[in-house]
């Protein structure tokens, strides 16, 4: 939003602060300020003018500072500077309307006002009218538009001006629009409406979008000797459905939407009454004010009780401080019971803005100045927060994970449908974003996969090997509420040339955790078929090691995907303390030949069982194959550990274990070399 | 006699000892002289047939040489020894300067380093650390916070929604509303996380980045306690006393709100193009929890007061290291992880 220096200072009197810092003050006590621009070369007769720009997000609840004079009366109550009220409401004539105005839905439209203009001549406006209009980012059109326009710049109160010879009837209804009813636009555009959007219609139909846009049948042209003005109040809701319903914001429904003022309607046409005759001399106007509103009752008075407003600021302001701060920016402030103001708030910081005795802490301390409350430690009761054991784990995994060689990278929760397919995931099973900016957006990742595989890609176009590792929440669509959301570990390493050590990988989940099996299980699309298993603990299947299909990349890479939230679920190992073994152990070595593809994982289950409670421990040592083992098969060796708790095994016991671990192993077809 | 013949034999193995030139070679020497069948025993056998006086003289002479043979043997070896020993240390010589095989520490992401430290910074304080889902429903990302349906600032939070009406969080205060449907006041907690807008991406837009919301609920919570925490904060963060201010802010679920603005870190107040020339740093959003927030969350208003805050992790984050270019947090990029 654009404000004119020179107008600010019409508005208010003597100011005298220059523009750069005005901008800094209005920073500090009212909006945000993003910066103060030059306005460009004057038009001639005009005093070059500075523009003050504030960021329209920061007044989204200030409906009055939409116009120059809601500004100016900030600027009046922080410098203390008296404020001069453009509007003069004796300029409107006590007499019977020329035309009928109908609201027939007051939800929508509390208030619409009109007057009837006759003798006009519509003409270029002036040049001091031109450059303000400019100076602010509006074009100038004519000089009836430009009127509307202006005192809508200035009193934020949005008017729209139709040729009253073309309308049909001596009555402006303002109700909802019909299903499918049509109407064409100041922008030359058609919009089909529906009974949620409010039209202003004459008898023959819609002539104007409420609050929004004109109609172009009824527009002003240079032709246009009589007018109709409008000044009318919406509801801010309804417009801003409208607006986004269609898909126009124009600088009307960006004000309307904002809860306008009811009393402006009639402030803005006594302003236009003014300005027209000034610049359309031999306008006349046609009988008196047409003035429709629904009856409200005025908002009831806030009390605001000094000690409490002590409390929320954490310093004590002098009763009078706040007083004269309140009155200062127009509120009515009485002290029915002492210690307790009873507040009333102007009609233009009431819609919306101010109703609760919080709002008035706002006013108050950002006029004492926040810098004048003093940084302070509270004292309050020790409690114990609520604890987080699951964020911490999460932290655990960090850890070991950077300390194994990965670096951690983020990746977006969404992805788009080809690079779901390409992985071979069904788009159709992922949760689906209805209003994605690119199909890049379009959808919510149910795998941390499609992520770690493009930094596969990218960073192997540098790098001839690395490791990296996300932490992040698989998204998975569920039949009713919110959809399940599963942290998940997902690392990888990668060699260009090597074989991408898939052990490594292996280590850095045992590390992770301790006793974790991996076992073989059938490859998905995106893995390595003869190098994919299934990560258990407590004999749950909490994750997948594999390696990447060789066809998506060039290089190898080896994954790990972890179930973060089910492993925290199966708990961490419990530490407990187990004394410390007195009587010595004996050692043994078995070198066993089984087929090539036998998994040592299940001969080492088989020996384990077979060889008793007083196994101590089974270390593999080594596989291999070659001369003399026969082609297809293969040694794998391991030493066996075994003692009692209460003394030293004696050579006959410890042959008698290894003799039956030997027997069970033949029993079972396994060849022992001896 | 037999006393030139011993002082000859101690020339003679002083000499030998003295040019032995190995180990082996000096214990032939001491087997020859000192051994058992060595010279020095051959004289002493002799000694028995000389007269009483004679033989406790030449017996006191021999013992002498003995003795005397005995040390420069002894000062030979030890020579040896530490001469082996020296050799043998230098052949054992490395390259220090040979890089060290075997993998390297990875690193954390910069947000994950700027988020743990703040996570602790306010367990430290008594805070939970809270999270919640990135998935939310429309009441917990708008409603609940004072936001509701045709609002004008909602405008200020493009949103990316799902056909059954949820949407993806638009910022970390939903978790605020989760807390306290969770847990009864007093209430202290902060939530980190990531959050989305629908915006464009580009080097200063991105619709994915991270956000810490941190609220506080008890009897009494003042202006000035919020003020005190967000201190304690960016002192922390900055690791040296920042330069606050606060100014007007607009956000629903507050009032009043505030921005709250430190000194530019580059400038320190003087102007330049990182802070546009302000001087200053937009940081933190706060203020004191609104009432019909807390009255939604079925906490009373007239009991607890609350103030809450809201600060960017990714904005810190690229402060903290100068990262000029949004994108880069979410690129995966290790040229650019690898840094931290």
């Amino acid at each position: 939003m654009y404000f004119s220096y020179n107008w600010l200072c019409e508005l208010v009197e003597g100011l005298a602060t220059p523009p750069k810092e005005l901008a800094r003050l209005i920073t500090m006590k009212t909006a945000e300020c993003e910066g103060v621009h030059a306005s460009g070369a004057p038009l001639p007769g005009c005093l070059p003018d500075s523009i003050i720009e504030i960021d329209n997000k920061s007044i989204t609840h200030r409906p009055d500072l939409w116009g120059h004079l809601g500004l100016a009366r900030e600027l009046a109550a922080t410098l203390r500077l008296g404020l001069r009220d453009p509007v003069k409401l004796d300029l409107i004539p006590s007499a019977p309307p020329a035309i009928g105005v109908s609201i027939l839905d007051l939800d929508l439209c509390p208030r619409y006002s009109a007057l009837v203009f006759d003798n006009v001549t519509v003409r270029p406006s002036p040049l001091w009218l031109q450059y303000r209009l400019r100076v602010i980012g509006l074009n100038p059109i004519n000089n009836i538009v430009d009127v509307t326009n202006f005192v809508m710049a200035e009193l934020a109160q949005p008017m729209h001006a139709f040729d009253q010879d073309l309308l049909h009837g001596d009555t402006i209804f303002i109700r909802r629009a019909r299903e499918g009813e049509m109407v064409v636009a100041l922008n030359e555009e058609t919009y089909r409406l529906d009974p949620s959007n409010l039209v202003i219609a004459d008898a023959r139909g819609a002539i104007a979008l409420a609050g929004v846009i004109g109609g172009l049948d009824s527009a002003i042209n240079e032709r246009t000797h009589r007018i109709v003005l409008e000044s009318a109040n919406f509801l801010g809701s309804n417009i801003r459905k409208t607006s986004a319903r269609l898909k126009l914001r124009t600088d009307a429904s960006m004000r309307f939407e904002k809860s306008q003022d009811l009393v402006n309607t009639v402030r803005g046409l006594a302003r236009a009454v003014e300005l027209f005759r000034e610049i359309s001399p031999g306008i006349r106007l046609l009988g008196g004010l047409a003035d429709q509103r629904k009856e409200l009752t005025p908002p009831p008075p806030i009390l605001l009780p000094i000690d409490w407003l002590t409390r929320k600021l954490g310093r004590s302001v002098a009763p009078a401080e706040v007083r004269d701060i309140l009155e200062r920016l127009h509120f009515g402030v009485e002290e029915v019971v002492p210690g307790t103001f009873t507040v009333t708030v102007p009609s233009w910081r009431a819609t919306r803005d101010i109703s609760i005795k919080d709002d008035l802490v706002e006013e108050v301390s950002r006029m004492i100045g926040y810098d004048t409350i003093v940084p302070q430690p509270p004292l309050m009761a020790v409690v114990e927060p609520p604890a987080s054991p699951e964020r911490l784990f999460h932290r655990q995994v960090r850890l070991v994970l950077t300390q194994q060689g990965f670096t951690e990278a983020y990746n977006y929760s969404f992805l788009s449908e080809e690079r779901a397919r390409a992985l071979g995931f069904d788009p159709q099973e992922h949760l689906r974003v209805a209003n994605p900016i690119s199909s890049e957006q379009a959808l919510m990742r149910m795998s941390l996969l499609p992520g770690i595989y493009r930094n596969l890609v990218e960073n192997s176009k540098h790098l001839e090997s690395f490791r990296l590792f996300e932490i992040g929440r698989e998204i998975h669509k569920r039949e009713a509420g919110l959809p399940r959301e599963v942290p998940h570990l997902m690392a990888a390493l990668y060699e260009r040339d090597g074989a991408a050590e898939m052990s490594e990988l292996k280590r850095a989940c045992e590390c992770l955790l301790p006793g974790a099996e991996v076992r073989p299980v059938e490859a998905r699309h995106y893995e390595h078929p003869a190098r994919a298993g299934e990560v258990l603990r407590r004999d749950r299947v909490v994750g997948r090691l594999f390696e990447l299909h060789p066809s998506l990349l060039a290089g190898r890479a080896a994954l790990l995907d972890l179930d973060l939230e089910l492993i925290f679920q199966l708990g961490v190992r419990e530490k407990r303390y187990r004394p410390i073994r007195r009587f010595p152990s004996s050692a043994f070595d078995l070198s066993v030949v089984v087929a090539e593809r036998e998994l040592v994982g299940d001969l080492r289950r088989r020996i384990v069982s077979l060889a008793g409670e007083q196994l101590e421990e089974i270390e593999f040592l080594r596989q291999y194959a070659g001369p003399p083992i026969p082609a297809g098969q293969k040694s794998v060796s391991f030493r066996l550990t075994v003692a009692a708790p209460d003394r030293t095994l004696s050579l006959e016991e410890v042959g008698e274990i290894r003799t039956h671990v030997i027997t069970g192993l033949r029993e079972l077809g396994y060849e022992l070399r001896l | 006699m037999l006393e030139t013949t011993l002082s000859q034999l101690e020339a003679s193995a002083r000499a030998r000892i003295e040019a032995a030139r190995t180990a082996e070679e000096l214990e032939v020497v001491r087997v020859e002289a000192l051994g058992r069948k060595g010279t020095l025993a051959q004289i002493s056998r002799q000694l028995g047939a000389l007269a009483p006086e004679e033989r406790a003289r030449v017996g006191k002479l021999l013992n002498t040489v003995k003795q005397g043979l005995e040390e420069a043997l002894a000062a030979r070896k030890a020579r040896f020894d530490e001469e082996g020993l020296r050799a043998r240390l230098d052949a054992e010589w490395v390259d220090l300067t040979l890089p060290a095989p075997g993998v390297r520490p990875g690193s954390l992401h910069p947000v994950t380093q700027i988020q743990t430290e703040i996570e602790d910074l306010f367990t430290s304080l008594g805070f939970a650390v809270l999270d919640g889902p990135e998935v939310e429903t429309e009441y917990h990302n708008f409603d609940a916070l004072n936001i509701p349906p045709d609002h004008p600032a909602r405008d200020a939070q493009d949103t990316f929604w799902f056909a059954d009406g949820n949407l993806l969080r638009t910022h970390t205060s939903p978790v605020q509303v989760r807390g306290m449907e969770r847990f009864k006041p007093p209430l202290r907690m902060i939530a980190p996380g990531r959050l989305f807008r629908n915006e464009e991406v580009d080097a200063s837009h991105e619709h994915t980045f991270y956000q810490v919301e941190g609220m506080m609920i008890d009897r009494e919570v003042s202006v000035a306690h919020l003020v005190y925490f967000m201190k304690i904060l960016l002192d922390h963060i900055f690791g040296r006393e920042v330069t606050v201010r606060l100014r007007p802010g607009y956000f629903p679920f507050v009032e009043p709100g505030f921005e709250l603005d430190i000194h530019c870190l580059i400038c320190d107040g003087a102007g330049c193009p990182v802070c546009k020339q302000s001087g200053w740093l937009e940081l933190i959003g706060c203020g004191l929890v609104h009432p019909n927030v807390l009255r939604m969350s079925g906490i009373d208003p007239d009991e607890w007061n609350g103030f809450a805050f809201g600060m960017g992790l990714t904005r810190l984050a690229m402060m903290r290291y100068g990262i000029d270019d949004i994108r880069l947090l979410q690129s995966g990029d290790l040229r650019f992880l690898r840094q931290f």
